[in-house]
């Protein structure tokens, strides 16, 4: 998952965890969220989001992108007990 | 996240939190926004409403967003005023200060809403959680709010009298063809179409700014009607509206909202065509009437098309042009009155005339309906109601005309007859389906009926018809427009003149074959059906043939009453035809004369030369009916062949006047025809006679109506049946409640019906 500079390309964008970890994910699957969409303008970097929880958050928006209005039957997204909580408030906060 | 905070803390974090927003805030409105971390502000803003505190951001994005707007309102908008706080009215003449301040104003507007979409997106999260559950507008409306209350519609100052008065302005301005800076305008329009008002739902548009645009635009198409009116004529009047419409389409297009369109139309049609139609109609030397005297078919048009638009306006078009067809129907009418009563009063001279102010009336009435449906199709497009109350026009003049239904069968006679006009089948044709359409305008058919059978008639027995085609054709569309019962005694005529021929042919085998003596002249004879034909079988009229013609008839007779029994013939000696040979002076001739004529004429062969035969004589030894005597004797010694010389001379026969055989007689031509009577209208007396046998014609017409209606209802009530047999009879003739009344009565009488015995 690591391309080493912020040149994200039309079709990627990065977004950098509190704890400094850079995620590429494609714009498409980013936009999902509200919130992160307003932020495309600058380098994203969340302040309040862990690696742990932003690779899961990005896995839920390709996820997302990849079932959305999908025919086939839609998979259980695995959420481990540890993480709900905190994923729940993430999700609030980045609107998706 | 970490568990419940002390309130104390909280409210510190708040107000920390917050003076950084309201900071970022004013930042954006100085437009440094690319300072700013938007990670940051939104995670401010979504601390600050997941800790509760929603109300208080809201409320204080909303204070820092109206101190704002009224900074700016008073730093940018104030001093842009058109003319520094004067009243509103007074503005500066060409407008220039006004399109400034709408600049102003829409920069103004632009840099609001950008800021607002910043703003909006650093509070998504109070958006979206806190205004929903508080039942607040979303921060963006909440910007708009804030802008109507402290810019457009500003308690402290009169921005939005000025605003209103410099769009006015600018409109007035552009209608009176200067050009202005349409993209501002439009400008402050789309703010002020983005702004709802708060109590109507409705947008500041059409609250604030569309109902004085209207008024005004209503006052200034008032002044301009009433001025246009005075100076234009109706073509340039006409002009003018038209573009105004188009140019308020085209401002409503560029800079206003779609839904003021119809109401600024219906302004605009209101003051410029409805109160001023009956003025644009009837205006002198360029009215309507003008119009259709030149054939304006332009100006027709677009008197058409404006009109169309208001509620009344064909309807006044309509009334005004019938009222013109029926004005020039009457000219035309008197014209030919007029003709008839000084030709009348002028003698018997040349019979001709007669038959040529029919022709000319229809004509007349022809090229009148020519132009009208050129104009119908021209101008009006084809608009069906125009085509009704135009034929109702000529239909009203037609029948004021109690003559037309004779002129019109005179002029087809007169189409019909004669090949030698110059006119080829088809113009004949196209002719005759123009004269069906006058036909078609006829109420009475059956009068119609009797003048065409009578002229048709005339032109078989005459052998005058120019082809049989053509007589077939003119049946075939006498047929389509009345039916097969119309033209099945025309039909028969036709079949009687065919049968005719047949036998005419195996009378002369017969003759051949027979050891009888034969005729010393060649017999043609035409057996006609009595009901087919117009002629009055008990008034036949008498005339004494000479010895070798009635034998020649008594042959024939024996000929034709040997094949069909039972059958009754009766000559018509006022029908015929003769060829006969006339020896003069100077050459001999061949003359073709009436029956009337051969008579009289055989009767000089007996006579020594130079002697004489009186009127009297003539009378007395042929028994030709007066009338008709007076008319060949006329023809024979009055006309262009004077075959008889009269004494004493003058144009008219009367009693006492004495005729020699005219040995001195010269023509050109070895054959001649001596012109019988021609077709022409009717004298007043005949006038008389046809009128009566069609009423009696109708009072059988009527009384065959009522029975078979009776027949199928067998009771009815009485006004019912009048209304049924006028229904009826209508194709043929429109009869009065009175006769058909009369019927019913002479019905009763017969006991051919009865009243009802339970009333």
């Amino acid at each position: 998952m690591s391309q080493n500079k912020s040149h994200s390309s039309t079709e990627y964008v990065k977004l950098t965890s509190s704890d400094g970890f850079e995620f590429y994910i494609e714009r498409n699957a980013a936009l999902i969220s509200g919130t992160i969409k307003n932020m495309l303008s600058s380098p994203v970097h969340f302040r309040d989001i862990t690696a742990v929880i932003l690779e899961k958050v990005c896995q839920y928006l390709y996820y997302k992108s990849r079932y959305t209005a999908s025919q086939t039957d839609i998979p259980a997204f695995p959420i481990e007990p540890n993480l709900a909580l905190e994923l729940l408030m993430v999700a609030d906060f980045l609107d998706c | 996240m970490s568990s419940r905070r002390s309130q104390n803390s909280a409210d510190l974090q708040f107000n920390d939190n917050w003076e950084r927003l309201a900071q970022a805030i004013r930042e954006i409105h100085k437009k440094n926004a690319s300072i700013l971390s938007f990670e940051e502000l939104y995670r401010n803003a979504y601390n600050m409403v997941l800790h509760k505190n929603g109300d208080k951001l809201y409320n204080g994005v909303r204070g820092v967003i109206t101190q704002h707007l009224e900074e700016v309102a008073q730093a940018q908008v104030v001093p842009a005023f058109p003319l520094s706080g004067a009243s509103s009215s007074q503005t500066n003449p060409n407008g220039a200060g006004g399109a400034n301040f709408l600049k102003v104003l829409k920069n103004v507007w632009e840099d609001h809403t950008t800021c607002m979409l910043m703003i909006r997106d650093i509070l998504m999260y109070m958006d979206r959680v806190y205004a929903k559950t508080a039942n607040v507008p979303l921060v963006y409306d909440l910007g708009l709010e804030l802008f109507r209350d402290t810019i457009v519609r500003s308690q402290k100052h009169p921005i939005q009298n000025h605003l209103l008065d410099v769009l006015l302005q600018q409109i007035k301005l552009e209608r009176e063809n200067e050009i202005i800076d349409r993209s501002s305008v439009k400008a402050s329009m789309d703010m002020l179409l983005e702004l709802t008002d708060a109590s109507t739902k409705d947008t500041v548009y059409a609250t604030d700014f569309e109902g004085r645009f209207l008024e005004t635009s209503s006052e200034y198409y008032r002044v301009e009607g009433q001025m246009l009116v005075g100076e234009c004529d109706a073509p340039e009047y006409m002009k003018k509206v038209e573009k105004r419409l188009i140019e308020e389409e085209q401002r409503v297009r560029h800079y206003l909202s779609p839904s003021t369109e119809p109401k600024i139309r219906s302004i605009v049609e209101e003051e410029l065509i409805s109160k001023h139609l009956k003025t644009v109609i009837e205006m002198e030397n360029s009215g309507l009437i003008p119009m259709l005297r030149n054939e304006k078919m332009d100006d027709l048009g677009r008197m058409y098309k404006l009109f169309g638009r208001v509620l009344k306006g064909h309807e006044e078009m309509k009334s005004a042009i019938s009222v013109h067809i029926r004005e020039l129907g009457k000219a035309i009418n008197e014209t030919v009155s007029s003709n008839i009563s000084s030709e009348s009063s002028g003698g018997s001279g040349d019979k001709q005339t007669g038959a040529s102010v029919a022709i000319k009336w229809v004509q007349e009435v022809l090229d009148l309906k020519d132009k009208f449906d050129k104009v119908q199709n021209l101008a009006l497009s084809n608009d069906k109601a125009f085509q009704t109350s135009f034929n109702e026009a000529f239909e009203h003049f037609i029948n004021k005309n109690s003559k037309s239904p004779e002129f019109i069968s005179l002029f087809i006679d007169d189409n019909l007859k004669k090949g030698l006009k110059g006119k080829t089948e088809e113009e004949v044709d196209s002719v005759l389906d123009k004269t069906i359409t006058l036909f078609r305008f006829i109420g009475e058919k059956d009068v119609f009926e009797r003048y065409y059978k009578q002229h048709l008639a005339k032109r078989l027995l005459l052998g005058r018809s120019v082809s049989d085609d053509a007589e077939r054709g003119m049946i075939g569309k006498l047929k389509v427009e009345c039916g097969y019962q119309f033209t099945t005694k025309l039909e028969g005529m036709f079949n009687d003149m065919r049968i005719s021929a047949d036998t005419m042919a195996d009378f002369k085998d017969f003759l051949d074959k027979s050891v009888l003596e034969k005729p010393k002249m060649d017999l043609g004879v035409t057996v006609l059906t009595s009901t087919f034909w117009p002629m009055n079988l008990s008034a036949s009229p008498r005339c004494n043939f000479p010895a070798e013609i009635t034998k020649a008839c008594e042959t024939f007779q024996r000929f034709y009453l040997g094949r069909h029994s039972g059958r009754r013939l009766t000559w018509q000696s006022n029908m015929g035809t003769a060829d006969i040979r006339g020896s003069f002076k100077s050459r001999k001739h061949d003359l073709n004369v009436s029956t009337y004529q051969m008579v009289i004429l055989l009767m000089f062969n007996d006579l020594p030369e130079g002697e004489s035969l009186s009127y009297e004589q003539i009378k007395g030894e042929s028994d030709i009916p007066e009338s008709d005597l007076k008319r060949n004797l006329q023809s024979l010694a009055c006309a262009r062949y004077k075959i008889l010389v009269k004494e004493p001379k003058g144009k008219d026969i009367n009693h006492g006047d004495v005729f020699y055989f005219n040995n001195e007689f010269t023509a050109p031509y070895q054959r001649i025809k001596i012109p019988t009577v021609a077709s022409k209208v009717e004298t007043e007396g005949e006038r008389k006679e046809t009128r009566e046998k069609v009423e009696e014609a109708r009072k059988h017409q009527t009384e065959a109506a009522i029975v078979r209606i009776m027949k199928d209802r067998k009771t009815m009530e009485h006004n019912n049946l009048i209304a049924e047999v006028t229904k009826q009879l209508q194709p043929r003739f429109v009869p009065i409640p009175a006769l058909i009344k009369k019927r019913i009565e002479a019905l009763i009488e017969r006991e051919y019906l009865e009243r009802a015995p339970d009333r």
